[in-house]
């Protein structure tokens, strides 16, 4: 009995003392890259608070959980420096959702705790998430978060444009399916571009129409061309210079067909949505929530009559059809009290629950993160989550968890703003950008 | 006399305060930063000790040997004695013995699978999850993933797991989590082709625009002089404009003045020329339209300083050249120049300064493009330092960027002060000497 007495004293401290004592925590949660329609990433860690102070009241528990409540940041830079900056004076929130890449630097810094210390991944609602997605939030063989929510990148093709170029209605349907087996490759996507200028159906410039900041999406089109980014056996990051040349090349090819405007890259967020979801582009690539966008302020009343979409096309016979999926994820931050650390966690797992999760994913046009969420009305009664889930989601795949990764990346994109815009070949810009890697990344990189 | 020096310190010291706290301290930070590995990853204020999977594979090209690579890497959790006999300590003894009799000896690499081995106990179930972590943490024999918070609580670790002790240094070195001192930053900087365009791009920034705000705030100045008062005034508060508006909405402007829907590309489409961003098209664009908008500025300054030092020329003399008849150019030429001398050198000085450190109009208005074309020094500084798409930002790489404006902004200081014979300037006057 002393020894149950020992462990209860011990172990169970907390709740011992805390059922005597009224325990008030507060939470904070800070969201980056959030807009209105992503409310629930912090309105979920709301409700689960609730839930959770409900659980603990009948456990006999007086837990009182105040959620405080952020997401106005200028944008992802100034998030991420107000996240390591309040973690470095120690006042860091407890619960952020941000990019599934921030996982590998943070981590080394001690900026964050992994969920699997606190959280029993064996058991509901975490075993029901999507495997791919909780490895996406791991890292070292660590799980260090939980998947937020899921997205990925489609190609689309503006269906009256399509037609005007001589497409059947059939031949359009057909497009996401010759697209995933390979018949229909960036070539097609420049020769028609090429045609709907050529014909006016589109102004000079629009015939292709990509993103205009550097983002994953690039990095699928390096996969088209057969590159790869991480090497599986030694978690290495690669770079395949063919496959980075072709891929640069393409986008330069874009730009001397007249289908893709050589100062293209910057051009402002706002008006380039307005124009692709109201068809002054031909062809272009974005994300599964702009949905929300195209149909919500953009004001496209007819999404799935106007628009196809698919996997962003294979490159060459060395690549293959792909999309890539960037999470966000919730991640725990270090606290001093490790309480803290644990109702934290309890929280985002509370939030991870399909129902709980199909707000997020309906109200923001992202994907589901869990196999039950097709068991819930909301989300199987939306065509878009459903039909994007089906065609686009199981050939997902992520960047890599990688501290350099950020690096690579960056290096890359540089490379192709020198070629996009003519300052440099893309052999010359490849071979800077080898330069560049081997001397920043030293051993952690493979070239191909 | 001693107690009025103190008083002249003690008025001095706000502005003491604020020359250390903004001007000394960020110099001397720079310095320290640029000679370390911080980033992200380390954080700034030190790391602790921690070693990873991918820490080890490090290692293993580093020359761990490979039994001592794998006994860290395998080590994951065994079901021993000592585990046991922790968890009857921490637990009771009718739980250890349960396990002992389903699980005794049996070892695990992943937590994972510890914790379902503790499921497997009926009759003494650990039933909170984070009592079966604590549970599972007693049988842990690895060192992967754990942190530790100084040097010799993590060599202990490693005597413990019965790590050789000549591996000891590699193995320390590589777990440190915290940024280390280093000169790699430098030599990285220098090697990378990319910085000697960023100088060539600073090189051409600064001429330029120099050349533009001195030439032209010189213009301004000698047109005004020439203007009835009232109307010279009206032409100066013009000219000023630029320098009041606040940045993001004068480069705002100038945006919309320049895109391929904006007011050039409008006007000149009457003409039949296509339209274009006449701020992004080409590198040469760019260069014009940054020269421009920073010139703008910059010029008003110039016209100010210009505009006062013609006025303090004596009236005669200018009346005197009028006699003799001399015409405007020769006014300008002869008498005008010759004693702005001065004031001129000390603009070009002065706006060098402010130019080679100067990105922010750059940064809204070009963002280095196109194609980083316009990437001057200070702006890769910036973009190392404080923006990285991948979350891990390079603040020791950024600091030794800026740490090169540091140190050419003091030579330039120190050789503008030898050249304006500073001491003379501020010497006695030799009539009351």
């Amino acid at each position: 009995m002393t020894i149950l007495r020992k462990f209860l004293a011990t172990t169970a401290l907390v709740c011992a003392g805390s059922a005597a004592l009224a325990e008030d925590v507060t939470i904070t949660v800070w969201a980056g890259g959030s807009n209105e329609s992503d409310s629930y990433r912090l309105d979920a860690i709301e409700l689960a608070a609730e839930m959770l102070m409900r659980e603990r009241a009948i456990e006999g528990e007086d837990l009182t959980i105040t959620v405080e409540k952020k997401r106005d940041f200028g944008g992802w830079d100034d998030f991420k420096q107000a996240v390591t900056l309040a973690a470095e004076a120690g006042t860091a929130p407890n619960i952020v959702v941000t990019s599934h890449l921030d996982i590998a630097p943070w981590s080394q810094a001690g900026l964050i705790v992994p969920v699997e210390d606190y959280l029993d991944l064996d058991a509901w609602p975490l075993n029901d998430i999507y495997d791919n997605l909780m490895e996406i939030a791991a890292f070292d063989g660590v799980q260090w978060g939980l998947p937020q929510d899921a997205e990925s990148r489609p190609f689309f093709f503006w269906k009256d444009t399509m037609k005007g170029i001589g497409y059947t209605d059939e031949q359009i349907a057909a497009l996401p399916a010759m697209v995933e087996e390979g018949e229909y490759t960036l070539q097609n996507v420049l020769a028609d571009a090429k045609k709907a200028v050529d014909m006016g159906l589109v102004e000079e410039g629009y015939g292709f129409y990509p993103r205009v900041s550097n983002g994953p999406d690039y990095a699928q089109f390096y996969q088209s061309f057969g590159g790869v980014l991480q090497d599986p056996d030694t978690g290495k990051l690669v770079l395949d210079k063919t496959a980075m040349e072709e891929m640069y090349q393409f986008f330069v090819d874009a730009v001397a067909a007249g289908v893709t405007r050589k100062n293209h890259i910057g051009t402002d967020w706002a008006q380039w949505y307005s124009e692709v979801a109201n068809g002054k582009a031909a062809l272009w690539h974005g994300g599964t929530w702009h949905y929300a966008r195209y149909t919500g302020p953009e004001g496209n009343e007819d999404f799935f009559g106007t628009i196809e979409f698919s996997l962003i096309p294979a490159g060459n016979e060395k690549g293959r059809a792909n999309t890539i999926t960037q999470p966000l994820v919730y991640l725990i931050t270090d606290q001093a009290d490790d309480d803290h650390e644990d109702i934290a966690a309890q929280l985002v797992k509370i939030a991870s629950e399909p129902r709980m999760n199909s707000l997020h994913a309906i109200q923001s046009a992202h994907l589901g993160i869990t196999h039950q969420q097709s068991n819930i009305e909301l989300y199987s009664n939306n065509r878009w989550a459903s039909e994007a889930t089906d065609r686009l989601l199981g050939h997902a795949n992520a960047q890599p968890n990688h501290v350099q990764y950020g690096a690579f990346s960056e290096a890359m994109w540089k490379g192709l703003e020198a070629a996009w815009t003519g300052i440099k070949t893309p052999a010359e810009a490849v071979a800077e950008l080898e330069a560049e890697l081997t001397t920043t990344l030293g051993d952690e990189l493979i070239v191909r | 006399m001693t107690r009025m020096n103190w008083l002249g310190l003690g008025f001095l010291s706000p502005a003491l305060i604020m020359v250390v706290l903004f001007f000394l301290a960020p110099v001397v930070l720079t310095g320290i930063f640029a000679f370390t590995s911080m980033s992200t990853a380390t954080g700034i204020t030190g790391g602790e000790y921690v070693l990873t999977s991918s820490s080890v594979r490090a290692m293993r090209d580093a020359g761990l040997p490979k039994d001592t690579a794998d006994a860290l890497e395998n080590a994951g959790y065994v079901v021993d004695a000592k585990g046991l006999t922790a968890l009857a300590r921490e637990f009771d003894q009718p739980t250890a013995d349960e396990l002992a009799k389903l699980h005794d000896g049996a070892r695990f690499s992943e937590r994972r699978d510890m914790e379902s081995a503790l499921k497997d106990l009926r009759d003494n179930r650990i039933r909170k999850t984070r009592d079966r972590k604590a549970a599972a943490d007693l049988f842990k024999r690895s060192v992967l993933n754990e942190r530790f918070e100084t040097e010799t609580q993590f060599r202990a670790t490693l005597t413990e797991a019965g790590v050789p002790p000549a591996d000891y240094d590699l193995i320390t070195k590589q777990a440190y989590s915290g940024w280390v001192w280093t000169t790699d930053n430098i030599k990285l900087m220098f090697s990378l082709s990319s910085s000697w365009r960023y100088a060539g791009n600073t090189a051409i920034y600064v001429l330029f625009t120099l050349a533009f705000n001195v030439g032209f705030g010189l213009f301004l100045a000698i047109s005004t002089f020439y203007l009835p008062p009232a109307q010279a005034a009206g032409f100066r508060a013009i000219w000023f404009l630029p320098r009041i508006l606040p940045p993001v909405l004068y480069v705002l402007m100038w945006k919309w003045f320049t895109w391929d829907t904006g007011f050039i590309s409008t006007v000149l489409a009457n003409f039949g020329i296509s339209p274009r961003n006449w701020m992004l098209d080409t590198a040469t664009h760019a260069w014009v339209s940054l020269v421009l908008i920073n010139g703008f500025v910059g010029a008003s300054m110039g016209m100010i300083l210009f505009s006062s030092a013609i006025r303090a020329i004596p009236s005669s003399m200018l009346y005197a050249s009028e006699v003799d008849g001399a015409n405007r150019w020769q006014q300008v030429r002869y008498i005008i120049l010759p004693q702005l001398r001065w004031p001129i050198l000390f603009t070009t000085s002065y706006q060098t300064l402010s130019l080679l450190t100067s990105f922010e109009y750059i940064l809204l208005a070009t963002n280095g493009g196109p194609g980083r074309s316009t990437e001057v020094w200070a702006l890769a500084a910036y973009h190392t330092a404080l923006n990285n798409y991948g979350g891990n930002l390079q603040y020791g790489l950024g600091a030794a960027f800026a740490l090169v404006l540091v140190v050419i902004g003091i030579l330039a200081s120190l050789f503008y002060l030898r050249l304006f014979n500073f001491r003379t300037l501020v010497g006695k006057p030799l009539i009351e000497g």
